[in-house]
């Protein structure tokens, strides 16, 4: 925040003028001090009846009220004796005292910040000659003088807090806890402008208000009154409290309005409008409008950021026009991997297209907000829930077009949770919490979904938390467990290997594999549960060796634990404790697992190659890359996905995909392995094409690995019952 | 404009000298004296006047070194300055009880402005510089003086004693010798009047608030003892302050400089207050000013005084100056040191080419040409006359 003389001339002033004994004295001290804080040549008080001037300076001799008229009329230069045309201003004292400061200077003109330090000091001035007609007693003046001192000292405050370069919230909070300070303790709230999007109203700060989230209710009426009438205005709330607010400016114009309940007399109103002013020339020094903007704006899309959203959907939910908010709670799909592969620029764009096409899907009144990250919200009010899922559906369908960043076609997606309120029984925070669960759940459900959150969603949360705190203890406890899942030769059958997963025997329920997965990296426990999977793993596999010698293992990695530092250690000591090969490990990642952070991903899986360890590809083919990719990593195997495996007998285009794979696999010499293989029509099928091994039910059914052992002891028995080409 | 200067032990001695040398056979309007505070004021004007004509008026005050043109200049003594001569009037006027009504006195200081008849005009003021409410003065001078007629001027010194400063009005007749009071002259002429200023510092750091202060007396910066804020910014602890030279060293080297709309107004703190940890000023510190640290350079700080001749002459528009009148900022002199200030002389007799310069180093100087602030320390002001 740049720093500027005029509030620290102000508060000079405020303190000199409010220290005065007499009206006269008053005047003749902030005549010049405000000539000098403005650099003017002249100037004048007008008092409304009187046909001289007081305080006349740097013109000698008397002037007549009526030579300074123009002036006072609002004239931008006028004639003066001696002096010739000059540049004028003049400020209304305020505070019921009729008159004005009018002050000229020869070479510059007077900015609308000049006016605007000049209307101030004619508001303290104004206060200050009140306070002296008024208070006759000496009691009164007493408590005026501690008032007055109040008032310095939370003028300071403001400044200090200004001048230290405190955040614009903390400015803020100074500003609405000091006027409530000042005013009893009474609530107080700071209504600014948005400076976005004309005539919309922010409640900015809040101090002593009894119920926040209310706020707005009962404070954007009265502020909007006083910004359109540029003055302080009373009213009553709904409740029958009394309101005051009066404008607030920046920069010469009327930024908003600072609104307080309850205030008994006039006199408070006075101190209210003085400190106001006080408050408009701290607020352009703050550089408030723009401050204003980075503080509720997203800078990179331009759109509400989460402060400000929140702000609208309490405005929603507390004010008379809404009956029910519906919030899109929007998350992108393979955001972080455009990201990281091409850059912050590139994701910034993306981004900057991605709020584009999320407005386009919009009406006028809805509010879209960036939230942070790839989070995108909406807020729409009073449409009903399935006008929101296809506002919704239709940014899925949009967010998932290709996008052009970087002179690359990106393609992404986004998954939607919707969550409704009606207005008046639900906090801004739950709808948008319970917006953000149905989001969650439709991104497990998979890429590009719309979910609608329902209160058993809620509990299924609540479960999911649960599960995440006893995750700790599941492993000392003993209840993750091994399954396995063999994987065989399609033409022939014979037994190739198997794939390892792990699975958890909660108390409550089993947690498979995939759910695990899920919960241990929301936890943070990835790494410790696939250093156990690894462990467990291979220790099996030593003793499975003992009886098929070459048999390997798969294990499915994630890109947090490829990401580990430890992760290469960690496999190069899991084989070298069972005295293993790095040949007999298979570790599957996805595709998103390996673009997470390709680079890096590429170096650690190198050095893992470099001791035998082999690598495979899952869910080939569902990824936007996934040819790519096996020129980027030292990829020996690729999986192809179960959902074309399932299809390919029926869709010609899921046939023409697996095709696709198997040649390509086959063309760069990688083993290819058919994933959910349900029937020999199926295997018939990707025998044919040349696909080398195949994993499913019609195989083999995934087993707890004592079974396994079992199996492999009896040996013959083992090329299963089912001969794939002949079944 | 003539020029006279004496460094005579005896006070009788100097004043004549330095007036004569002045005068030089000529009757001026006005002779003003700037003397060293070590004098018997009463023998001293009693040498000058008798070299006054029957109409000279006399004016003058005490400083901290003499300023003059030619050899020894600023050494201690007794300058003495003839103004006079057709196309020029001077009307001289006295404000008293300075530090009770400052306004007041400052506005009959400037009295004898509004009876100036010629073309060009401009008021000079002598005050007393311990008053602590200078700023008020001008102010109150301001206030009867028209806003196109410049205020130039200094405030008295002590020799950097910060005792007692005093000032003298009177003519041939007599000389009252004051303190607590502001001598002013209207000075008039048909030829122009330029006015300079120059101070060559700058503003460095973050800035801090006055968070308590009355006057000249500053009790806290950003909420914290002033004298501690203070300190740390000069890398020092309270032991400095303990050394009142070693503090006044230091606190020269770095005033602070308030924030207006076109600069900064500078204060120096010339003494510390351990017990209640305030800072203290010869200059009003308001509360809630922003202040920052300000810093210089020595060229910057010899550059000023040349700077400001030179505004001065530009401001007669082309005609040659008759003569300078200099205030220059006592705690620059002491800043600079004496080959600091011989060096400036040199600099500031080479920019006004050959013209007669007088003046004094001050506790503060008035300038005011543009805008009513008119107050400032640290500063070299000059007054040229076509």
């Amino acid at each position: 925040m740049p720093l500027h003389w005029s509030t620290h001339q102000l508060t000079e002033f405020f303190a000199a003028v409010s220290a005065s004994a007499d009206a006269d004295a008053a005047v003749r001290v902030a005549v010049p001090r405000a000539l000098e804080a403005l650099d003017a040549d002249a100037g004048a008080v007008v008092l409304e009846g009187e046909t001289g001037v007081r305080g006349l300076t740097g013109l000698p001799g008397q002037l007549r009220a009526e030579q300074l008229s123009a002036a006072v009329a609002g004239a931008p230069t006028i004639d003066l004796p001696l002096l010739g045309e000059v540049n004028s201003a003049y400020a209304a004292l305020g505070s019921g005292i009729g008159g004005g400061l009018v002050v000229a200077r020869l070479d510059d003109e007077f900015s609308a910040e000049e006016r605007q330090m000049l209307h101030g000091m004619a508001q303290v001035l104004g206060l200050a000659l009140r306070n002296l007609r008024t208070l006759a007693t000496e009691r009164a003046l007493r408590e005026e003088g501690a008032r007055r001192q109040a008032l310095l000292e939370t003028l300071l405050a403001v400044q200090r807090s200004i001048s230290r370069r405190e955040p614009l919230q903390s400015v803020l909070d100074a500003i609405t806890d000091g006027a409530s300070g000042l005013l009893g303790q009474v609530p107080v709230a700071l209504v600014l402008c948005d400076p976005a999007e004309a005539g919309s109203l922010i409640v900015a700060s809040r101090a002593h208000w009894p119920e926040p989230a209310a706020t707005a209710s009962v404070v954007l009426g009265p502020a909007a009154d006083a910004i359109a009438a540029a003055q302080t205005v009373r009213r009553r709330s709904p409740s029958g409290d009394r309101m005051t607010a009066t404008p607030v400016h920046a920069g010469g114009l009327v930024a908003g309005s600072l609104v307080a309940a309850g205030l008994g007399d006039a006199d408070s109103s006075h101190v209210m409008t003085a400190f106001s002013q006080q408050i408009s020339i701290a607020l352009t020094d703050a550089r408030a409008v723009e401050a204003m903007r980075e503080a509720y704006r997203d800078p990179l899309t331009g759109l509400p950021n989460r402060k400000l959203f929140a702000e609208r959907l309490d405005q929603s939910l507390t004010g008379e026009r809404c009956h029910t908010a519906v919030i899109l709670f929007i998350d992108l799909d393979r955001f972080k991997a455009v990201n990281d592969t091409l850059g912050h620029n590139a994701g910034d764009d993306l981004l900057a297209a991605v709020s584009e096409r999320i407005r386009g899907q919009l009406r006028p009144p809805d509010v879209a907000a960036r939230l942070g990250g790839d989070e995108f919200a909406v807020l729409m009010v009073d449409v009903s829930i399935e006008d929101a899922r296809a506002v919704a559906e239709r940014i899925v369908a949009r967010a998932a077009e290709p996008f052009s960043i970087a002179g690359r076609v990106v393609h992404i997606g986004a998954s939607v949770g919707i969550a409704a309120g009606a207005a008046g029984t639900v906090a801004a925070t739950e709808i948008l919490g319970n917006a953000d669960i149905a989001m969650y759940r439709a991104k497990r459900t998979g890429s590009g979904r719309v979910v609608v959150y329902t209160a058993d969603m809620h509990a299924g949360e609540t479960t999911r938390l649960r599960l995440r705190a006893d995750l700790e203890s599941a492993l000392p406890a003993g209840e993750l467990q091994l399954t396995v899942q063999p994987l065989a030769r399609l033409s022939g059958g014979a037994l190739e290997g198997v794939e390892v997963a792990a699975r958890w025997r909660h108390p409550s329920g089993v947690v498979t594999h995939a759910e695990l997965a899920e919960l241990a990296a929301e936890a943070g426990l990835i790494g410790e549960v696939g250093r156990w999977v690894l462990r467990e793993t291979l220790a099996c596999l030593h003793d499975w060796r003992r009886l098929r010698p070459g048999l390997t293992a798969g294990v499915s990695v994630c890109a947090q634990q490829i990401a580990d530092e430890r992760f290469v250690s960690d496999v190069a000591a899991a084989l070298e404790n069972r005295n293993l090969p790095g040949s007999a490990l298979v570790l599957q990642a996805t595709e998103a697992a390996l673009t997470a952070d390709p680079v890096r991903a590429a170096s650690t899986l190198r050095l893992l190659r470099n001791s035998g360890v082999r690598l495979a590809v899952a869910g080939f083919g569902t990824g936007p890359s996934s040819l790519s990719l096996l020129r980027q990593f030292p990829v020996d195997q690729v999986r192809i996905d179960r959902s074309f495996v399932s299809g390919m007998t029926r869709s010609g285009a899921d046939l023409a995909v697996v095709r696709a794979i198997v040649g390509a696999g086959r063309a760069l010499d990688l083993e290819i392995v058919a994933d959910g293989v349900q029937d020999a029509e199926q295997a018939e099928a990707l025998v044919r094409m040349g696909c080398h091994l195949g994993q499913g039910n019609h195989l083999y059914g995934p087993m707890e690995p004592r079974l396994f052992t079992g199996l492999l002891r009896q040996g013959r028995a083992l090329p299963r019952l089912t001969d794939p080409l002949t079944a | 404009m003539g020029v006279g200067h004496s460094a005579s032990a005896d006070a009788a001695t100097a004043g004549r000298t330095a007036a004569a040398q002045a005068v030089a056979g000529r009757d001026p309007g006005l002779l003003i004296v700037f003397s060293s505070t070590g004098y018997d004021f009463e023998h001293l004007l009693d040498g000058v006047r008798g070299e006054a004509g029957a109409d000279t008026a006399i004016i003058g005050c005490t400083t901290t070194g003499g300023i003059a043109t030619g050899p020894g200049g600023t050494d201690a003594g007794v300058v003495v300055t003839a103004l006079g001569g057709t196309g020029l009037e001077v009307r001289t006027a006295v404000g008293r009880d300075v530090s009770a009504r400052p306004q007041e006195a400052g506005a009959d200081a400037a009295a004898g402005v509004a009876g100036l008849t010629r073309e060009h005009r401009a008021g000079l003021l002598l005050c007393d510089g311990l008053a602590g409410v200078q700023h008020e003065v001008v102010r109150g001078a301001y206030s009867v003086v028209s806003a196109v007629v410049p205020l130039v001027g200094g405030c008295a010194g002590d020799d950097m004693t910060f005792r007692r400063t005093h000032q003298f009005i009177g003519d041939r007749h007599g000389v009252e010798v004051l303190t607590d009071a502001v001598v002013g002259l209207g000075l008039g002429s048909d030829a122009r009047i330029g006015v300079g200023i120059a101070h060559g510092w700058q503003k460095q750091g973050e800035p801090m608030i006055v968070t308590r202060s009355d006057r000249g007396r500053l009790y806290e910066l950003d909420g914290a003892p002033a004298l501690d804020v203070y300190l740390e910014r000069l890398r020092a602890d309270r032991s400095l302050a303990a050394d009142g030279e070693a503090f006044q060293n230091a606190s020269f080297a770095k005033p602070l400089g308030l924030s207006r709309r076109t600069g900064e107004d500078i204060r120096t703190a010339h003494a510390a207050d351990l017990e209640d940890g305030s800072l203290v000023f010869i200059a009003d510190v308001p509360q809630g000013a922003l202040v920052w640290e300000m810093t210089t350079d020595e060229d910057a700080l010899i550059t000023a005084g040349a700077e400001s001749c030179r505004q001065a002459i530009d401001a007669l528009g082309g005609a040659g100056a008759a003569g300078l009148l200099v205030f220059d900022c006592g705690v620059r002199k002491a800043r600079l040191g004496p080959a600091g200030v011989a060096q400036e002389i040199a600099e500031m007799e080479q920019a006004i080419a050959g013209a007669p310069m007088a003046g004094f180093y001050t506790y503060g100087e008035v300038a005011r040409t543009r805008g009513a602030r008119g107050m400032h320390y640290l500063t070299v002001v000059t007054l040229a006359v076509a």
